[in-house]
């Protein structure tokens, strides 16, 4: 269905009758996270029983249409998925602090509002150069400090590119806080209620539920990715900024627009943020050039919590004044 | 069996193995107390969480860390300090080589609690073991931790059996019966005949090189813990021998101000003399300069070259720390080399005192090397909420930190109740008691 | 009907907020108090390459702007010219609503202009209201072909559209839209003009990557055509980069993969052995020491030696 979409090759002219027909847009069909809400929208149970197994170990059987996407084992998502390495390319010219990906993120993770694993920054290289949005996952290093301090290696890196982390393995020494230089690691300082909604057993797929005491991050979605669908950020961003992709096959998408993706780094002067760091990011970033918007637009309906994270920017100051 | 000297020596010591009087009682019972303060607040911690401490996902390592090093510093200095002086056979090291060896081993025993109060799910611990992985700092620290537990366990028993055999043998003393059997067990019939001392002193002489051996790389281990990582103030190829100067340092700090309580609440004037503040007094000048020297170095380059992190990080120091960095790094360093390199200064309460300010100081300067580098990470800290963007640690964190402080007096205590202080088998291998060279 | 959002808007805030854990517990007590709800279906037919053509229902159902996918739905298809009908199938929706079926192109009903007319019907249930949805378009069918020139390669598509009666007629001065597939979505690749006689072609861009032998699937489409609908038409060609699987490369004894580089556990064995074997000395030494004395205590011997 979603291959009928490709809006950027949309044709301008229609007859009536096509206006009402199926244009399956990526924004338009319902999110995982209210389906599962939304449990009394199946029409009728499948009948269809799936085995899962428990965070404890048990396996139950559970209707199919109660998983929301199917969840590997734990054992399972340490291999990664077979001839896969995923990379993420991130528009900066695009970006408007519109947070939807931040927003979407936390809810597909049941994650509570203190815990961002995608998170907007305000950056200014300095006082001459043009501030920024600067949207941060975690960047899935191709030589990963977190996984190698890591001392019961409960993060790990799959052949297809992920970092992942087990958080039943963890035993939460946050050294792997430490060993990101991108802060992109966040700590559970307690049990949060949001943890309970998630009723599916635990994957390191899914980062979900969390645990408490334990580290968890930005995973790439590998959940969604296995049943074909893009992780919460590409898909939920209103702009197209987050592009996603197969490094092998040489492609990316936002959901909209679809590119070859050496030819989009090349053309566009793609570059991974801190190389000097050595980390070997596998997510890239195109310049914020030509750009969409003015910075201020970032501004917008933010709440009132989120813009006094800006306030201490050097940008922002200068605005003040 | 004991030699009259020893028994002579042993006599003297005797009340304090016998009997505790009331100031000793309230002194151990407030100790206690403290201690137990400290095992409310991890109930508190582990019960809500921890939340309960100031730690957040920037600054995800607290005064727990600063604590550990501090902890683990000393243990690895009384190490260095009795093993060294061992290794030198400097006789003036007699009466004082007790107070290092047991400041080796409480410190040690202490220092590891405080990264498992980091450790966010301790029923997990076992996964160290299970999971290990050879590649992380944090397995390097396990395996050197208790390979250095073993080691300063073998040195401590070496050290102290020629005493507990010499309690054994000395029958005037009152003591319960089962106290008596356990120094018969623990003596393991060590009767100085020559082919016995011939042993004890090689087997002392090869694990006093090894605990030297193992409190440097110990030492270094932890500081790697921080160096491999990227973060700007912490990846820093010095921080391995900067971190053993810094722990030997600290340790002749402790050293002296638990000779300077000792020396009064058991009246040890007669054996722990200015001689010995002075000694450790000079020890702690040359490393105080050491240690100023590696402080220099770090924070020069890292200034001069000024990539921008490293520039963030030190406006912060000079600026949110500004008088924490001059009483670590100047006063700390300093006070000392005047102190002790004037010679009118050097009475023992004037060492004491610099002893107690070098200690802060060492202290604070573990908190400056943790805190501020993990509120100036790369990419800038960008929250509304003021405990995300700055650390300030709790009542939860200053119960536990003080909880360790007090548990190490209490242990230090109750151990000169089980052997004495001062080393009597080797004060009475001296030719006199008042022997020139060891006390004066 | 304000009244059923409303209840449902209040039971997915309860829900999302965790008043209540139990999930299937509220489900059941709702259900019974709301009445049936409307429910909408977007249906397109989509001609193939191999003379065939796909019917795509997906049923959703409207909760204030958002849609939601109605599961395990049954869908019945059929074909008509207008006034007689043909059953085309039913099946049930997915998880995520949709329900599809495939019928050859030669069992059509074609009014005189060439429109096929299908229909994507839901039944309803207790809870869901009935609903319906036409789709015509005129049947026609794209073939993807590759050819080089000059040691050139081409892509050829040609274009076909079928009259009442079922003849084939080139399709002309259209743009098809060309892709190749990938893991979420086809890359576009340029497109081609059709020309007079129903074909047109464009150079092979010679940077796509195909599977690990060059093997690589080359996609024609109209989208959205004002009488055809949606085609699509589909061939393999071999001229793509082979794919070089860069997770092959990764590499087994790094500072982050499971098992550590050898000098590591090599210097680390040694430090422990020097170490451990000195601790196992002084040790031995201590036994000595002890058996010594049973010894000496056995013998009984000269206690004058002892200092």
């Amino acid at each position: 269905m979603k291959e009928e979409s490709d809006n950027n090759h949309k044709k301008s002219s229609r007859r009536n009758f096509l206006k009402k027909s199926l244009v399956a847009g990526a924004g338009v069909v319902a999110t995982g996270g209210l389906v599962e809400a939304y449990l009394d929208t199946r029409a009728a149970e499948t009948g269809d029983k799936v085995k899962v197994l428990t965070t404890d170990g048990k396996i139950v059987e559970v209707d199919k249409a109660h998983i929301k996407y199917p969840r590997v084992s734990r054992e399972e998502s340490r291999e990664g998925i077979p001839g896969k390495k995923f990379v993420m390319v991130i528009d900066l010219a695009r970006c408007k602090n519109a947070r939807a990906c931040v927003e979407k993120c936390q809810e597909g993770h049941y994650l509570p509002k203190s815990q961002e694993f995608m998170k907007v920054y305000l950056l200014q290289d300095n006082d001459y150069t043009a501030p920024y949005w600067f949207p941060k996952p975690c960047y899935h290093c191709d030589n990963p400090l977190c996984v190698s301090v890591c001392p019961v290696g409960a993060t790990y890196k799959r052949s297809d590119g992920i970092v992942l982390i087990d958080t039943d393995r963890c035993i939460g020494c946050k050294f792997c806080i430490t060993g990101c230089p991108y802060s992109t690691r966040v700590f559970a300082w307690r049990h949060y209620e949001e943890y309970d909604e998630d009723t599916q057993p635990y994957s390191p797929e899914a980062s979900s539920p969390g645990v408490e005491g334990t580290v968890s991050k930005c995973d790439f979605c590998p959940d969604l990715i296995r049943v074909g669908k893009l992780p919460y950020c590409v898909s939920s961003c209103p702009m197209g900024v987050i592009y996603f992709g197969d490094l092998d096959e040489d492609v990316v998408t936002n959901g909209t627009e679809t590119y070859q993706f050496s030819k989009l780094i090349r053309d566009r002067a793609g570059f991974r943020y801190l190389e000097v760091l050595g980390t070997r990011p596998s997510v890239y970033y195109l310049p914020p050039v030509e750009r969409q918007f003015p910075v201020d637009r970032g501004f917008d309906g933010l709440d009132e919590e989120v813009k006094k994270r800006y306030e201490s920017t050097p940008y922002a100051k200068k605005q003040r004044r | 069996m004991a030699n009259e000297k020893e028994l002579a020596l042993l006599k003297e010591f005797a009340p304090q193995i016998e009997h505790t009087n009331l100031i000793q009682a309230v002194w151990m019972f407030f100790l206690a107390a403290v201690v137990g303060l400290g095992f409310y607040a991890l109930y508190v911690q582990i019960a809500e969480g921890h939340e309960v401490t100031g730690m957040r996902d920037n600054v995800v390592w607290g005064i727990y860390i600063v604590n550990f090093i501090f902890f683990m510093g000393v243990s690895y200095a009384g190490a260095l300090i009795s093993g060294t002086l061992h290794l030198f056979r400097a006789e003036w090291r007699k009466p004082i080589n007790r107070i290092a060896e047991y400041i080796t081993i409480i410190a040690l025993l202490i220092g590891p609690c405080y990264i498992l109060l980091c450790i966010g799910r301790l029923d997990r611990l076992q996964y160290l073991v299970l999971y290990g992985r050879i590649q992380s700092p944090i397995t390097w620290d396990v395996i050197a931790i208790s390979t250095d537990l073993f080691g300063c366990f073998i040195f401590l028993y070496l050290a102290v059996l020629r005493d507990i055999a010499a309690i054994r043998d000395f029958q005037a003393i009152r003591i319960p019966k089962w106290k008596r059997k356990l120094y018969t067990w623990l003596a393991l019939g060590y009767t100085g005949t020559t082919e016995q001392r011939e042993r004890l002193h090689r087997a002392t002489d090869v694990m006093a090189a090894m605990v030297i051996a193992i409190a440097v790389i110990v030492y270094s281990v932890l500081a790697w813990i921080f160096s491999v990582t990227l973060q700007p103030g912490w990846h820093s190829t010095i921080f391995g021998p900067y971190f053993v100067i810094a722990a030997v340092f600290s340790g002749c700090g402790v050293m002296i101000v638990v000779m300077w309580l000792f020396r009064k609440l058991y009246h040890l004037e007669k054996y722990i003399t200015r001689k010995h503040f002075v000694n450790v007094g000079v020890l702690m000048l040359i490393l105080a300069a050491l240690f100023g020297y590696f402080t220099f170095s770090d924070y020069l380059t890292k200034w001069y070259g000024s990539e921008r992190n490293d520039e963030l990080l030190i406006s912060l120091l000079f600026d949110e720390y500004y008088w924490l960095f001059i009483l670590s790094n100047y006063v700390g360093v300093l006070l000392p080399m005047v102190v002790v390199g004037i010679k009118r200064l050097r009475t023992i309460n004037n060492i004491t005192i610099s002893a107690v300010i070098v200690v802060l100081a060492l202290w604070v300067n573990r908190y400056l090397i943790v805190v501020p580098t993990l509120e100036s990470p790369y990419l800038p800290i960008q929250d509304s909420r003021p405990e995300w963007l700055f650390y300030s640690s709790t009542w939860v964190e200053w119960a536990l930190t003080a909880a360790g402080i007090a548990f190490f007096a209490l242990a230090f205590t109750i151990a000169s109740k089980f052997i004495p202080i001062i080393n009597v088998s080797e004060m009475a291998d001296s030719s006199t008691l008042e022997d020139e060279e060891i006390l004066t | 009907m304000k009244k059923f959002l409303f209840a449902n808007l209040l039971w997915l805030i309860s829900t999302l907020l965790l008043i209540s854990p139990s999930l299937s517990a509220q489900e059941e007590t709702e259900a019974e108090e709301v009445e049936p709800v409307d429910t909408y279906i977007s249906f397109i037919a989509t001609y193939t390459s191999n003379d065939t053509v796909v019917l795509t229902a997906n049923l959703y159902i409207r909760n204030g702007r958002v849609r939601v996918d109605l599961e395990n739905a049954p869908i019945s298809f059929t074909v008509s010219e207008g006034t007689e009908q043909i059953e085309a199938g039913e099946t049930f929706t997915d998880s995520t609503g949709i329900a599809q079926v495939m019928i050859a192109t030669s069992s059509l009903l074609r009014n005189e202009e060439g429109m096929v007319t299908y229909m994507a019907d839901f039944a309803g249930t207790d809870k869901y209201l009935s609903t319906s949805e036409m789709f015509v378009s005129k049947p026609a069918k794209l073939e993807v072909s590759f050819y080089e020139e000059d040691s050139v390669k081409y892509i050829r598509v040609k274009g076909y559209q079928f009259t009442s009666n079922g003849e084939a007629e080139p399709i002309s001065d259209e743009t098809i839209l060309m892709f190749v597939p990938s893991l979420f979505r086809p890359m576009p690749i340029g497109d081609v003009w059709l020309e007079e006689d129903g074909s047109g072609s464009m150079e092979f861009p010679m940077t796509l990557i195909g599977d690990s032998l060059g093997d690589i699937t080359v996609i024609a489409r109209i989208d959205e055509h004002d009488s055809f609908g949606y085609v699509k038409g589909e061939s393999n060609c071999e001229w793509a980069v082979p794919k070089h699987l860069l997770s092959q490369d990764k590499p087994t004894r790094e500072l982050w993969t499971p098992v550590a580089p050898l000098w590591m556990m090599i210097t680390l064995l040694i430090l422990l052995a020097g170490v451990w074997g000195h601790y196992v000395y002084a040790v031995v030494e201590l036994v000595k020491i002890k058996r010594s004395a049973k010894k000496e205590n056995i013998q009984e011997k000269d206690w004058s030696n002892y200092s």
